[in-house]
């Protein structure tokens, strides 16, 4: 292998180092400035020179041995500046691809006894390899945590690399590798193009790649994915001994008898190999409340349990003093913001059953509903209500607007008037339940086994909706969401039937204890009540969305780190902040008035699991590859040993000028 | 290398004026004698073998008495005997004509002892023994004006004197070699012994100097002296040699190659001068400033047979 240099100085350092042997040559004439010294008689002097004349070339380079010696220490100099290197492993690579993981566990500061994060770990050594780059080499970086992100594209450009990966910020999210996965095997696996006309091509040449992943290997194993042309090369970062102990999660709830009760709980994960002892601080705006202090087994967990009574609005944090290489999960944040009653329009022409659901208490706590009969529907105020998004649900009971308002509808026993939603089949020979998809929050808490239902019809939703009840027959409860908002559809009544002159009831699920539960359900989903203590807790770069009629269009977001950023109410209604990088608490104003705030948390078991295991084998695909230390040993640098023999040229010149041992 | 210039330069200012003869040393030479190979006619009867016949007390010869002899050289006992005249011939006793030339030109001026210095030291010590054996001592330079010839000195009270003159012999005489030996023998035509003492570190060489010397039919001796510093030269560097007599430059860059050259080079020198003396009947004998003069006499000159 060829050596290879790269060089400690920049083009015009070179420029100015590059006229040092010419000016050394030129001082040497310069020099001679012979010293004058009187003798007997030249005789004898003049016949020895005559006689060494007469090879005068050879007699020349021997009494330019001094010059010849200060070009040689030079060149040494210059061969150790431009730093020469042979590169020990077969790490013959033309293109790399970089993928750096900067998820939150690689803020953990465990390399070179706690002076480096895993991150800046892994830049220092891609920094490095770009050093030792060749003209001709190219490479890419690709960021990833959670979703990936191309830091710089193919380049040859080494100080534009070097900058971008400078530019690589750590952030407080989890791992995935599958999105820079596939960026990097796009790029090196081109796809083939169905082009009919000319057949089945490949689009472009397969480009094979070094694929450098310099990671902590926090993340699940990759399936269902193909290296192709890509040689991966995997580092490990991080010390195997790493100890972590983490909040895991910190959430309240209001007691169920005793509203002004609030529990508070939390979870402490311990990450280690023994046993921790640490105390948790609980503190409502900046104040400290509570504190408990806890001992947690090796790699096990523990409840906190703290419940107030004078807890009504703020924020609440927990801190544990624990001194472990990864701090961002050692604080925790919960927000209790005052509860916002929601607006509902219930239009029905007389359902009693549901109005009464609808006028309970519990109903009335978490949401303002108002009442009216079918023909309002038809009303100029209607329809300005409806087109400014001030209801957050509208209930359709029998009856059907003219055009869909900006709000979440539930419609009973009727279609939605936008065509998507149809009448499959009427069903009038009673509907036999036969299951409920109770993944879905309007259906979590229902056992429906009790509820017979008479007629009806299969509803046939639209596309990206999930069917909530099906019947023997097909389903009769859907939902289908449509530009932000969510429509459901239940293709029953609630209200008695007339049948030969005569009332029944067309389902008992109005006196069924499941109805309260889904009148509740229905409000805290589809008319978006957050119940007031579990308001929000927003994952790092997730998205936290507000809706607030009465604000103005738009709203300020003030990030822990008290910066404001302004927020536009956008065409759902709503405001959405995707900015939330860093762990904290955020604000939202209207002006001078403070609408909410919200809490974002680590919360991930998986990055504060930092402990790495660089015995397992990590899985891309369908490869099972070591982790190992791919780019440590490369390289083999000569250039102390240049500076050796520099020193050592230096001490032969000032021998021989000393001691007349000229060759 | 300037440090060996500038060492070169304070030793020959440092150096100490010691006097020419010391008592020690005049009492090892009070037993010597000049020992010439050839046997030449004085002028003035000394304590020399001369080819004349003479008044001495040593026997030659006898011969047969013919009218006109010295009646009073007659062997009367032979006479007596053998009823013949003979005439009893004795061995005339002559002085001896010794010459010291010194070259006392500007390169003489170097080393410690100057070589010039060393010079007049010899001089004077052989002149010394020349005067105590009565013989006919006379010291010149090589720059000697023809009109104020060196004195002659004879006898011991003539050591003072030769000292003074000696004392006043200065460096900085600008004659070439080949010139000063030749006025010498124009203005000394007698046989004798010559003593040249130089560091024949002339331009246009020694040899027809030596000729001159050969052609007087003198006994001739040469002393070639030369300073430590010409025979293991201790410089460095990139110097400027400058001719101290006629300011020639020769610009060297001294490396042990060019120094192993000049010890090459001088070896030459020397070898030659010695070869061209001898094969001329000439005695040569190098001679280094940091001999002692004594034991140069003593040891050297003694086994060249110039004193006994």
């Amino acid at each position: 292998m060829w050596p290879q240099m790269t060089s400690l100085l920049s083009p015009w350092q070179w420029v100015i180092l590059a006229l040092v042997p010419p000016a050394v040559v030129a001082l040497y004439f310069l020099k001679l400035k012979r010293t004058p010294l009187e003798v007997p008689s030249t005789y004898l002097w003049k016949k020895s020179i005559e006689d060494l004349h007469v090879n005068s070339l050879w007699q020349r380079l021997r009494r330019s041995i001094l010059l010849l010696l200060q070009l040689l220490l030079l060149l040494l100099l210059l061969l150790a500046l431009l730093n020469f290197s042979w590169q020990s492993s077969a790490f013959a690579e033309r293109r790399v691809i970089y993928l750096i993981d900067n998820s939150a566990s690689m803020q953990t500061k465990d390399i070179a006894e706690g002076a480096r994060s895993r991150l800046d770990e892994a830049k220092r050594l891609v920094a490095a390899r770009i050093d030792e780059m060749r003209s001709g080499d190219v490479a890419m970086i690709i960021s990833f945590n959670e979703r990936a992100q191309v830091v710089q594209q193919y380049t040859g450009n080494r100080p534009e690399l070097r900058r971008q990966l400078a530019n690589i910020r750590p952030t407080n999210r989890p791992t995935s590798i599958d999105d820079a996965l596939r960026l990097a095997s796009a790029l090196a696996n081109p796809g083939r193009t169905s082009n009919t006309d000319e057949g089945d091509v490949v689009a472009a040449d397969a480009v094979p790649a070094d694929l450098v992943v310099l990671s902590d290997f926090r993340f699940p194993p990759v399936a269902d994915f193909a290296l192709g042309n890509l040689e991966p090369k995997l580092e490990m970062l991080g010390a195997a001994d790493t100890s972590n102990l983490a909040i895991v999660n910190f959430s309240t709830a209001r007691h169920e008898s005793r509203p002004d009760l609030v529990h508070i709980f939390a979870r402490l994960q311990n990450y280690a190999e023994e046993e921790q002892s640490v105390r948790a601080e609980l503190l409502l705006d900046d104040f400290l409340i509570d504190a408990k202090e806890v001992a947690i087994g090796a790699g096990g967990f523990v409840t906190l349990d703290f419940t107030r009574e004078d807890v009504e609005t703020g924020v609440l944090e927990l801190r544990v003093a624990a001194a472990d290489a990864l701090t961002v999960d050692n604080r925790a944040w919960t927000v209790i913001n005052r509860p916002q009653r929601r607006r509902i329009l219930f239009v029905s022409p007389g359902n009693t059953g549901l109005r009464r659901a609808l006028e309970s208490d519990a109903a009335r706590e978490l949401a303002q509903v108002e009442q009216a009969e079918p023909p309002y529907l038809n009303s100029p105020e209607y329809k300005a209500e409806a087109a400014s998004g001030r209801y957050d649900l509208i209930i359709y009971d029998e009856c059907a607007p003219e055009k869909l308002p900006f709000a979440n509808t539930l419609f009973i026993n009727a279609l939605p008037p936008d065509g998507r939603w149809t009448k499959q089949e009427e069903l009038d020979t009673g509907i036999q339940i036969i299951d409920t998809e109770r993944t879905h929050p309007l259906m979590k808490l229902l056992d429906l086994g009790d509820v017979m239902i008479y007629q009806g019809f299969v509803v046939k939703r639209p596309s990206g909706g999930v069917n909530l009840i099906d019947s023997s027959r097909g389903p009769i409860f859907a939902v289908a969401p449509r530009d932000g908002y969510e429509d459901a559809v239940i293709g029953f009544s609630l209200m008695p039937v007339e049948e030969n002159g005569e009332l029944y009831p067309n389902t008992n699920w109005p006196r069924t204890r499941s109805f309260p539960v889904f009148i509740r359900e229905v409000l805290t989903y589809l008319a978006g009540v957050e119940t007031d203590t579990n308001f929000a807790n927003v994952r790092p770069g997730g998205t936290f969305a507000l809706r607030n009629e009465a604000a103005g269009d738009e709203l300020t977001v003030v990030d822990p780190a008290k910066k404001k950023q302004r927020v536009r109410r956008n065409r759902q209604n709503t405001y959405e902040f995707a900015d939330t990088q860093q762990v904290g608490v955020y604000e939202v104003w209207d002006d001078d008035r403070l609408l909410a705030r919200f809490a974002v948390n680590l919360f991930s078991q998986p990055e504060s699991d930092n402990r790495t295991r660089p015995e397992e084998s990590v899985r891309l695909g369908h490869e099972e590859l070591a982790a190992q230390s791919a780019l440590q040993p490369s390289r083999r640098e000569i250039w102390k040993w240049l500076v050796v023999l520099g020193l050592v040229v230096l001490l032969a010149e000032w021998y021989i000028y000393n001691r007349r041992v000229y060759l | 290398m300037s440090s060996a210039s500038s060492s070169t330069a304070a030793s020959t200012k440092s150096r100490v004026e010691t006097p020419l003869l010391n008592p020690a040393l005049l009492a090892r030479l009070e037993r010597m004698e000049l020992v010439s190979r050839k046997i030449y006619r004085g002028q003035m009867k000394g304590e020399r073998r001369s080819p004349r016949k003479g008044q001495s007390v040593e026997f030659a010869d006898f011969r047969s008495y013919v009218p006109g002899d010295d009646i009073r050289f007659i062997d009367w006992n032979t006479y007596a005997r053998l009823d013949k005249l003979f005439i009893k011939l004795f061995l005339e006793e002559e002085d001896l004509h010794f010459y010291a030339l010194i070259d006392a030109s500007l390169s003489m001026d170097f080393g410690d002892p100057s070589k010039l210095t060393y010079a007049k030291q010899l001089a004077a010590a052989l002149g010394f023994i020349g005067l105590i054996r009565s013989d006919r001592v006379r010291i010149e330079t090589l720059g000697q004006a023809p009109q104020a010839p060196g004195p002659v000195l004879r006898g011991r009270s003539s050591v003072w004197r030769m000292q003074q003159y000696l004392e006043g012999i200065e460096p900085g005489e600008n004659v070439s070699l080949h010139e000063g030996v030749r006025n010498f023998c124009l203005r000394n035509s007698g046989k004798g012994i010559v003593v040249l003492i130089s560091d024949l570190m002339d331009k246009e060489g020694y040899e027809a100097a030596l000729r001159y010397l050969v052609a007087q039919q003198m006994d001739a001796y040469v002393l070639h002296v030369l300073s430590e510093e010409e025979l293991n030269p201790e410089i460095t560097g990139d110097l400027r040699l400058v001719d101290c007599e006629d300011d020639d430059v020769a610009e060297v860059t001294v490396s042990a190659p060019l120094l192993k050259r000049y010890q090459q080079t001088l070896a030459a020198f020397i070898g030659g001068a010695k070869d061209f003396c001898s094969r001329r009947g000439m005695s040569y004998a190098l001679v280094r400033n940091q001999m002692p003069v004594d034991e140069l006499i003593l040891s050297l000159l003694r086994r060249q047979g110039l004193v006994r």
